[in-house]
């Protein structure tokens, strides 16, 4: 009267494997759960014996005791009810007990029986081929992205009765479907698209070879929401190890659903009005990944970004700097990764046209002063590149011609990265824009004429410390996109004219 | 109340040092308007006599009845002392004689600190908007730094835009010039300008009609425009939107006899609103220092910066440039790759000839150099 399954629960992005074991025995009928369940999981008590009666099994009037193990781990998720109904089935031996062996089992049930889609079976999968078993019982809409870990079987159920009748031997699950393809960066939008705006096209594929974050500063209608996503189309493709880890995050979530891995680098545009919880990451028992973690490998786009709330804006320092969010709670913590590209768009002040050849902005200088310091400075300094996108005047746009297409532009960005990645290979850091202030100096490598404009341009442009290493990474990444071992000064000069976002404000606060 | 006023205030009217300290008192009265004062002091003679005719209730109002009952005028006095200025009654030596041109309201005192203003200094007066464009700024900057290099004194408000750069351009020059606040004499405003004032006092003169600790109140500001219009011979409007506050600059200039140039700027801006108004409504068109240091009969002192020789590609990039652009039209005009033409415009930029303004570039005046707005 003895049953014991493989069930995985998913704390975090990770999936942990569980034994869940159930014994009936004699006594008035209850159903007892140990082993720190959480509340969702608590929850299957009453889930399953609807469930397992609907699929035409029998849920014996007996006493029955589930325990999960090991028991100092929390147990989240409804993805367990597959497994305890399962362990039950094998209690009372209406499955085969040898039929479990070696397969791990996740699932939501619903109280006719279905199987349905369950957020993390991502993690399941993982976490069970990393656990050397045969394979996984997933619900069928799960079933494609399960399939993607490399040996390891996958049974895609829609109901109780298919899992028990696959675990008797009479029922075969269909073949899963194909595999995806390796990812491609087939996107539905283009940088071909943009007429003009040249410097920020070219700005865009800086950003892409260097992994810098970047901040645009425009009037409303200039086009950086247009530009920010096509940014993610001229990143890298996504490599098979980067794509799982994206893939992992958002199953978490529960958004991949139905689909297998992410094809597309993701670009997240939250909105504004966005919580610290929903940017960076929480709630208060399962813990789920933000905005941050979704864009991981990818582009986290902040439109308005003066009008976030600024302790969302100001958290985001920890990812920008290690790559990952790390959230701690009473009940446990769980860390996420999240290494995105960062890309702000901000007005050039309240009204939003400063600066615009033909509107006037009303704005007072003050105000105009106080807006830009809504900006974090923490945040700012870790944003390479900045640029002014201009609203084109009519002629401007007939006057310009439509740019590259995005493919040409990431065999550019590609070649680059892969320079930086050997030049870095000794030093733990894929590209420029994650060098360190000391280590960018150390490894720019400036010609006597690139120096030599850095030095006016300090002089000059009142440069700051953290404002010289920004430009001479920029700089180190025009001269990677342009093939050379040394910054010339054109690479220089490129680089300093990135600069361009709220200089007329910053001129004016000097001249106070 | 009598309607026969004379030219400037009643003779002796503040000359007893009792009416001095009167006089002291109804400087602080915030309800009478200047002019009403004006005409008191031609009904009643001497500053005593004003005040007693405002404490009977005669004349004012009851809130200046209590103001004048509150004010001590020795500590009014030592307060002016303390900040480094002097209280001028009107009729004073260095007292501007100019003023009584305001035949209404001429001030009956002056708090003044910094340099004394020398009778019969040419001045010029440059007003605009204060939320100018960068070219307007480099406009008002060039225009104070060659009239002051000519050693016409540059009066303007100290306000943010037009004001701050015509000030910083006699500064940078350096020459004469003097801010007219619409605040206490101690009372820096806007506080963004405090380094400048500290610098006006230093080269230049402060005036203002309002006694230590007054705060700027927006009422303050016509009047003090009368001032400024009353103190320059003459008054150039360098950008300004339609019921500017330069437009009341202009009407009391008018009013004054004075001269009223205007610097154009495109029909399509709306900073040239009120200059393009005055040039149809008769003002003298002015382009820049050139036009106006000739119109006012005065030799340029201040050799105008030739434009240096320039290497190939940033001349190419610089003629380029007729009309604000962005980089990749310079580029095509210039018959420059577009890496070369932004190495081009940033030599440009350090030059002082090119900047960079709401991401497109556009020339500057040749003669402004770009360290020159200065770091206070």
């Amino acid at each position: 009267m003895y049953g014991r399954v493989v069930g995985v629960t998913v704390l975090g992005v990770g999936g942990y494997p569980l034994t869940v074991e159930a014994f009936v025995g004699r006594g008035l009928p209850s159903f007892t759960l140990t082993g720190l369940p959480g509340a969702a999981v608590a929850d299957a008590r009453d889930r399953i014996r609807p469930a397992v009666e609907h699929a035409g099994l029998e849920w014996p009037l007996r006493r029955v005791v589930v325990n999960l193990a090991p028991g100092n781990l929390r147990k989240e998720g409804a993805g367990l009810d597959l497994p305890i109904a399962a362990a039950v089935l094998v209690a009372t031996a209406q499955v085969p007990e040898p039929a479990v062996d070696g397969w791990a089992l996740a699932g939501e049930l619903s109280l006719k029986g279905e199987v349905l889609s369950t957020p993390g079976i991502l993690s399941v999968a993982i976490a069970a081929a990393r656990a050397g078993l045969r394979g996984v019982v997933v619900p069928a809409a799960n079933a494609l992205e399960a399939s993607q870990i490399d040996g390891l079987q996958v049974v895609g159920a829609g109901s109780l009765a298919d899992v028990a009748r696959f675990l008797r031997g009479t029922w075969e699950p269909p073949p899963p479907e194909e595999r995806s393809p390796d990812a491609t960066s087939a996107s539905d939008v283009d940088l071909a698209e943009i007429r003009g705006q040249a410097q920020a096209r070219r700005a865009l594929e800086v950003a892409a070879a260097g992994g810098h974050n970047l901040l645009m500063v425009g009037s409303p209608g200039a086009g950086k929401t247009m530009l920010a996503r096509r940014l993610a189309t001229i990143l890298p493709g996504l490599t098979r190890e980067e794509a799982l880890e994206s893939s992992q995050l958002h199953s978490v979530a529960g958004l991949l659903s139905g689909k297998g891995l992410l094809q597309t680098r993701p670009f997240r545009a939250p909105h504004h009005t966005v919580s610290t919880a929903g940017l960076l990451g929480g709630g208060s028992v399962v813990l789920r990944p933000g905005e941050a973690s979704l864009a991981h490998h990818g582009v986290l786009f902040l439109d308005e970004f003066t009008e976030f709330r600024r302790d969302a804006v100001e958290a985001l320092r920890q990812p920008l700097e290690d790559g990952r969010i790390v959230l701690t709670r009473s009940t446990g913590s769980a860390e996420f990764p999240a290494r995105f590209t960062l890309v702000a768009a901000a007005n050039p002040c309240p009204c939003g046209y400063h600066g615009d050849p033909i509107r006037h902005c009303p704005c007072p200088e003050h105000r105009r002063l106080q807006y830009r310091q809504k900006l974090s400075g923490p945040l700012l300094d870790r944003i390479d590149l900045r640029l002014r996108v201009p609203r084109l005047t009519k002629q401007e746009l007939m006057g310009s011609e439509g740019g590259e297409a995005s493919a040409k532009v990431r065999d550019r960005v590609q070649q680059a990265r892969e320079r930086q990645r050997s030049r870095y290979a000794g030093i733990g850091v894929l590209c420029n824009g994650h060098l360190s202030g000391p280590a960018a100096r150390r490894e720019a490598r400036l010609a006597p004429e690139g120096e030599d404009l850095l030095s006016r341009a300090v002089e000059s442009m009142a440069l700051t410390g953290r404002g010289f290493d920004r430009a001479l990474k920029v700089a180190r990444t025009v001269a990677d996109l342009e093939g050379h071992d040394t910054i010339l000064a054109v690479h220089m000069a490129e680089a300093l004219s990135y600069r361009t976002g709220f200089e007329d404000e910053e001129a004016m606060a000097r001249a106070g | 109340m009598p309607a026969e006023v004379g030219v400037g205030w009643p003779p002796g009217f503040a000359a007893a040092p009792q009416d001095r300290l009167a006089l002291v008192r109804l400087s602080c009265l915030r309800g009478i308007t200047p002019r009403g004062l004006f005409a008191l002091a031609w009904a009643e003679g001497s500053a005593g006599a004003c005040l007693k005719a405002i404490e009977t209730g005669r004349a004012g109002s009851a809130a200046d009845r209590t103001w004048a009952a509150e004010v001590d005028p020795n500590e009014v006095l030592g307060s002016t002392e303390r900040c480094g200025a002097s209280f001028l009654a009107n009729g004073d030596p260095g007292f501007p004689d100019e003023l009584n041109d305001l035949l209404a309201d001429p001030p009956g005192w002056l708090f003044v600190r910094g340099r004394a203003l020398r009778a019969g200094a040419p001045r010029v007066a440059i007003v605009g908007s204060r939320t100018c464009s960068a070219a307007g700024r480099d406009i008002a900057f060039d225009l104070g730094r060659r009239l002051a290099g000519a050693g016409v004194a540059v009066v303007s408000g100290a306000a943010n835009g037009i004001d701050a750069a015509s000030h910083r351009g006699a500064l940078a020059a350096p020459g004469p010039t003097v801010a007219v606040l619409g605040s206490g004499i101690d009372v820096f405003y806007p506080p963004s300008k405090r380094g400048m004032l500290e610098r006006i006092e230093a080269g230049g003169t402060i005036v203002s009609e309002y006694p230590p600790a007054t705060a700027a109140e927006p009422h303050h500001f016509p009047a003090r425009n009368r001032i400024i219009a009353a103190l320059a011979e003459a008054l150039v409007v360098v950008e300004g939107a339609k019921k500017s506050g330069s437009r009341i600059s202009v009407d009391h200039a008018l009013d004054l006899g004075r001269e009223v140039f205007a610097v154009p700027g495109p029909v399509t801006s709306l900073l040239s609103e009120t200059p393009l108004e005055l040039i149809r409504e008769g003002a003298t068109m002015v382009r820049g220092a050139d036009d106006l240091l000739a119109d006012l009969g005065i030799a340029a002192r201040v050799a105008v910066a030739a434009p240096p020789e320039l290497p190939v590609a940033e001349r190419r990039a610089y003629e380029a440039l007729s009309a604000p652009a962005l980089p990749d039209a310079i580029a095509r005009h210039a018959g420059l790759s577009i890496p070369e033409a932004v190495s081009a415009l940033l030599g440009l930029e350090f030059r002082g000839l090119v900047r960079v303004q709401g991401g497109r570039y556009e020339r500057r005046l040749v003669s402004s150099t770009p360290d020159a707005h200065g770091n206070d």
